[in-house]
């Protein structure tokens, strides 16, 4: 029977379900047994989602040092020749999987969004060029599948754990240490860049006198408020979420244009946007132009409306 | 005279306050705008002034001006400092700048004989503002209204938006008052028209602060009829439709008060969401009722004549829209200088140039195919286009309009993209006989070819130059050549 | 002491070519820049070599030979030597190959610390740093932001990491390889007008698969363990235009897309 790795990153193990997605989809429908690695971790919480959980308990394997953690990957692999090894692309995930891959002799395939096949052969698509291109790539050699997903990409059906899971743990590990330590870890405050927002709620004159509202119908969207020079002159937010060619270039999925003229100082900073939704009180005004939806009338009457409405219907669902 | 001593020697001539020897405020003042992304990044090459004046009436000027003049102190005027072509650029040690600030009242408003006098440091706004309470209006609308000021408007020679209609600064100024380096206090008076001689206002107007100082300006004012605007837009499918079509309104006796054509690249600038790839034409009619009809009806007269070049007609509304949000303001400005500090990139260039009508188009495609061909950094350019923007009978202007990813050094950015494209420009203009500076000025950037513009001309620029500033302390690189040209264009030291 | 800086060359990404029936990229006539990353790494070095002029930089690529002008600005602006591993049979090499060639090389060269960039704008994969590191037995991080420049030393180096939500700060021994982020405010400066003819040919070493013996299934599109088998731009549908007043019908219908578009 085929073995799928999932390697399972210390604080990150809410990220199984996903992962175990994508096993399923490299390896399904054909029966799979899955493995989870997980070094200095909770082991409890994965304890019934996979069929064999390798739990490395051992003080001197630093989770920064990618050294050591591919010595402990690649050792067990030695030993029990998975078929799939699948690695959250997080800024460690990153940093670990091309260690493994090259230690195995192993083609890797980073940020996976998409898996199919055609003629019986594994296509794993990954976008390239910052996304304007989508490559699917096909696996030669002899290694096993290996890849990384971004978290967030494949969903999995939420945790499950109706298996009979068999806990390992492995002793006498060899490793080599990386020679690298953590100093210090300093929180940043909370900000945002809205370059890297998926939906942004933006606003401009025409909403001066109901800016606040635009925050919680971010939120609702699990996006970001983002404002043109004419919010940003009035002292209403700060400069760093100005759009514009003296602000920020943004790329968004979905771009909500409230009371926006869409002036080309303001237009030449939307790059590959996805949907850009507009209400203005002048149709002519040239973000209408470029818009999916165009809404024309007072946009802070119709957030406000439109928060209502999103409310209603999330107290709805709630009952 | 060491600098130390020029602030002494000033101190006995105006009050303490009048004297700006702040290090940030000089840094400003030893640039303009056409070394805007190096200044943004503080590394200009240029000196410094010692000390920025504020002189408040025409006997300090004069006081200050001799002052200079016996002591070989480089002098630069400024007002409203929104120069283009290195105008208030300082290219000399021990510099002076003598600026406006505390000349800013407006002396007159005389509604019955249609003029306004003001003095050299009001803005243009101000004036406007004022006017228009009285339902009057300048004429005069450049883009740099809310910043510019009357002194750098006249020195400069300066046009607005609705010079079809009111004519460049030119015609608006009905006389002035001006200070010589030797301390002559001169003032050109008021008066409808006459034949007394040359028509020295002419000497002052549009000197570029080389000759003289201007301390106080009277310019025409007229009846202003916003209610009766009416405007238009045509896409067309060639710059070339559209330069025929302004040429048509002019010469069948016409003046809108906006008539301009804009090429495919530029049109995308300002009318990216109606101008769908095409080249556009759009007019303003502005007036008295029956000269506004009299005008639209010629407008569409002249469109219907070169119909085969026109894709369609534009909502109207369109372009009063785009026409109501046309000015750029201080915050504008300093915008682009916080965008210049974090990013390698600006706003662009321009260059602006006039001929008649057959040569306008004949300049514009030697321009464009000259510089895809030898420009070296054409791969950097992200625009390339230009538009006609003020008509007259016998021809128009072209404004040539470009920008590009910097991909050099700051100090480097002139010399490798700006100078090249305008030297192309400047040669393909003279060489088919148009004027290489329709409105910006010759500034220190374009004198390397003043000769040329100018021709056997030179002669008379040359000898008001000898007869009114002999010592040479008058704006010194600006519209008359110096040896300096070679060290802050081309870095030969 | 000597630093290596390892740098791609990539193609202008608002303008790049590609062949759709190879897929391959088309490199060649495309024009090509240096790695945004990479570059913040060869600003790093310079920097250093500004505190301490005896500091010796080699710059590494491997490219085709197009990329020569790229690399003798760089050595105009006061890199040391530049050494471009260049040869057709390497066109189409995966990231792992390309890290075996490029090891294969650094394993003969002598250093004290490897500067690199995170990510390539083109393949956007970051795999390269790491498999050094594993090649050469050498620690690696990415995304550096920050390197404190006075303790920067033979023994180790101190750098910040500067992600969303913290910035966390990591020592390495040295030798070890530093991979920057183009956050890092390291900047590769450009030539300086007066510099732009000057001759560096001699401090350029190029290098092919005759120094480096690669047998020919080793590399190449062949030696690779990954091959594109199809690349493609993404479509944005775009559909008709819906304009609606704001009224409940409005907010009905922004409410509908919402949801279909799974923003809700």
């Amino acid at each position: 029977m085929n073995r799928a790795l999932i390697f399972i990153e210390q604080n990150n193990e809410r990220l199984a379900p996903e992962l175990l997605a994508v096993a399923d989809q490299i390896h399904g429908p054909q029966p799979f047994e899955t493995y989870a690695v997980v070094i200095n971790g909770d082991v409890g919480s994965l304890v019934g989602q996979f069929d064999t959980v390798i739990s490395v308990e051992d003080e001197a394997l630093q989770a920064h040092d990618q050294m050591a953690l591919a010595d402990v990957v690649a050792g067990l692999h030695a030993e029990h020749q998975f078929d799939s090894i699948v690695v959250a692309a997080t800024a460690a995930g990153k940093m670990l999987a091309p260690r493994v891959a090259m230690k195995i002799n192993c083609g890797l395939v980073a940020d996976v969004t998409e898996i199919s096949r055609q003629n019986d052969k594994l296509r794993l698509v990954r976008p390239a060029y910052g996304g304007r291109m989508m490559a699917a790539i096909e696996m030669q050699g002899d290694g096993p599948v290996m890849l990384t997903v971004r978290p967030g990409v494949f969903r999995g059906p939420g945790e499950q754990h109706h298996k009979a899971t068999q806990v390992i743990e492995p002793k006498g590990l060899r490793y080599r240490l990386g020679g690298i330590r953590q100093i210090k870890r300093e929180s940043k405050q909370l900000s945002y860049d809205i370059r890297e927002a998926d939906v942004l709620v933006s606003g401009g004159g025409g909403v001066a006198r109901g800016f606040e509202l635009l925050e919680p119908l971010a939120k609702a969207l699990g996006g970001k408020v983002a404002a043109s020079r004419a919010i940003v002159d009035r002292g209403l937010i700060s400069r760093s979420v100005q759009v514009g060619q003296s602000g920020k270039t943004v790329s968004p999925r979905l771009y909500l244009a409230l009371g926006i003229h869409g002036a080309i100082q303001h237009v030449v900073a939307l790059d590959e946007v996805e949907y850009i939704i507009s209400v203005n009180t002048n149709p002519d005004a040239p973000i209408c132009s470029l818009s999916d939806i165009v809404v024309e009338g007072d946009a802070v009457i119709f957030v406000e409306k439109l928060l209502e409405k999103i409310r209603e219907e999330q107290i709805n669902a709630n009952n | 005279m060491d600098p130390k001593a020029v602030v002494e020697q000033l101190a006995k001539l105006v009050a303490p306050e009048q004297i700006n020897t702040n290090e940030d405020d000089l840094y400003v003042a030893s640039a303009d705008r056409y070394k805007k992304y190096a200044f943004a990044r503080n590394v200009l090459d240029v000196p410094a002034p010692v000390a920025i004046v504020y002189p408040k009436t025409a006997e300090q000027v004069s006081e200050l001006l001799k002052f200079c003049n016996e002591y070989d102190i480089n002098v630069i005027p400024r007002a409203g400092m929104t120069a283009t072509e290195g105008g208030l650029e300082n290219w000399k040690d021990t510099t002076l700048v003598i600026d406006t600030q505390k000349l800013d009242q407006i002396v007159k408003i005389d509604t019955y004989n249609s003029q306004a006098t003001v003095q050299a440091g009001v803005p243009l706004q101000v004036l406007e503002d004022e006017l228009r309470k009285l339902g009057y209006t300048t004429g005069h609308s450049p883009q740099s209204k809310p910043v510019a000021k009357f002194g750098g408007l006249v020195a400069t020679r300066s046009i607005g938006q609705f010079s079809t209609l009111y004519g460049g600064i030119e015609d608006m100024v009905v006389g002035l008052e001006c200070v010589f380096p030797d301390g002559t206090v001169s003032r050109v008076k008021n008066v409808s028209r006459r034949a007394g001689g040359p028509d020295i206002r002419h000497i002052v107007i549009g000197n570029e602060g080389a000759l003289c100082y201007i301390t106080e300006v009277t310019v025409k004012i007229f009846k202003y009829y916003p209610e009766n605007n009416k405007f238009y837009g045509y896409l067309t499918k060639d710059i070339e439709t559209g330069i025929k079509i302004l040429r048509e309104v002019m010469v069948n006796g016409f003046r809108p008060s906006v008539a301009r054509a804009y090429s495919e690249e530029d049109a995308a600038q300002h009318f990216y969401h109606f101008y769908e790839g095409k080249c556009i034409v759009l007019f303003m009619a502005e007036g008295p009722k029956g000269i506004v009809e009299a005008t639209g009806v010629a407008i569409e007269e002249a469109v219907k004549k070169f119909e085969e070049g026109i894709i369609k007609q534009v909502d109207s509304k369109l372009i009063e829209d785009w026409f109501n949000h046309l000015n750029w303001s201080q915050q504008d400005i300093d915008d682009e200088y916080a965008e210049m500090r974090t990013n390698a990139s600006h706003a662009g260039y321009t260059t602006e140039i006039s001929a008649d009508w057959e040569t306008i188009p004949k300049i514009y495609d030697a321009v464009i195919a000259r510089v895809r061909a030898e420009f070296e950094r054409a791969d950097d350019l992200t625009m390339l286009g230009g538009h006609s923007s003020h008509s007259y009978l016998n021809g128009t202007n072209m404004y040539f309009v470009y920008n590009y990813k910097i991909n050099c050094e700051p100090e480097d950015e002139l010399i490798t993209y700006h100078h090249p494209i305008q030297k192309i420009i400047v040669e393909e203009t003279l060489k088919h006989g148009g004027s290489m500076c329709h409105h910006h000025g010759i500034g220190k950037y374009r004198s390397e070819w003043t000769k040329d513009e100018h021709g056997s001309a030179y002669y008379m620029l040359e000898k008001l130059k000898e007869a009114f500033d002999p010592k040479g302390i008058m704006n010194h690189g600006t519209i008359y050549p110096v040896k300096e040209l070679n060290k802050y264009i081309y870095q030969q030291d | 002491m000597k630093l290596v800086c390892v740098v791609k060359f990539v193609p202008d990404v608002d303008r790049f070519e590609y062949d759709h029936e190879k897929h391959v990229l088309i490199r060649e006539g495309s024009r090509m820049m240096i790695n945004p990353d990479d570059g913040c790494a060869i600003g790093f070095a310079l920097e250093m070599k500004k505190r301490n002029p005896e500091i010796f930089i080699e710059v590494l690529t491997m490219a085709p030979a197009s990329v020569v002008p790229l690399v003798e600005d760089i050595l105009r602006v006061g890199v040391d030597q530049g050494t471009i591993i260049s040869d057709r049979s390497y066109a189409g090499s995966d990231s792992w190959v390309t890290s075996r060639i490029l090891g294969r090389y650094l394993a003969t060269t002598e250093y004290d610390c490897i500067l690199t960039g995170s990510q390539a704008i083109d393949g956007d994969t970051s795999h390269v740093p790491p498999q050094l590191g594993e090649i050469l037995g050498l620690g690696q991080i990415s995304g550096i932001t920050k390197v404190e420049e006075d303790s920067f030393g033979s023994e180790s180096a101190v750098v910040e990491v500067d992600d969303e939500e913290a910035v966390t700060t990591y020592e390495l021994n040295l030798p070890a390889i530093l991979s920057f982020s183009r956050k890092s405010k390291c900047r590769l400066p450009h030539v300086r007008f007066k510099d732009r003819k000057k001759d560096v040919t001699d401090r350029i070493k190029v290098l092919s698969n005759d120094e480096l013996g690669f047998a020919k299934g080793e590399v190449g599109l062949k030696g690779s363990l990954t091959k594109v088998a199809k690349a493609y731009t993404r479509k944005y549908e775009s559909g008709a235009q819906l304009r609606v007043a704001a009224d409940d019908n409005g907010v009905e219908t922004v409410l509908k897309f919402l949801k279909e578009k799974r923003f809700l």
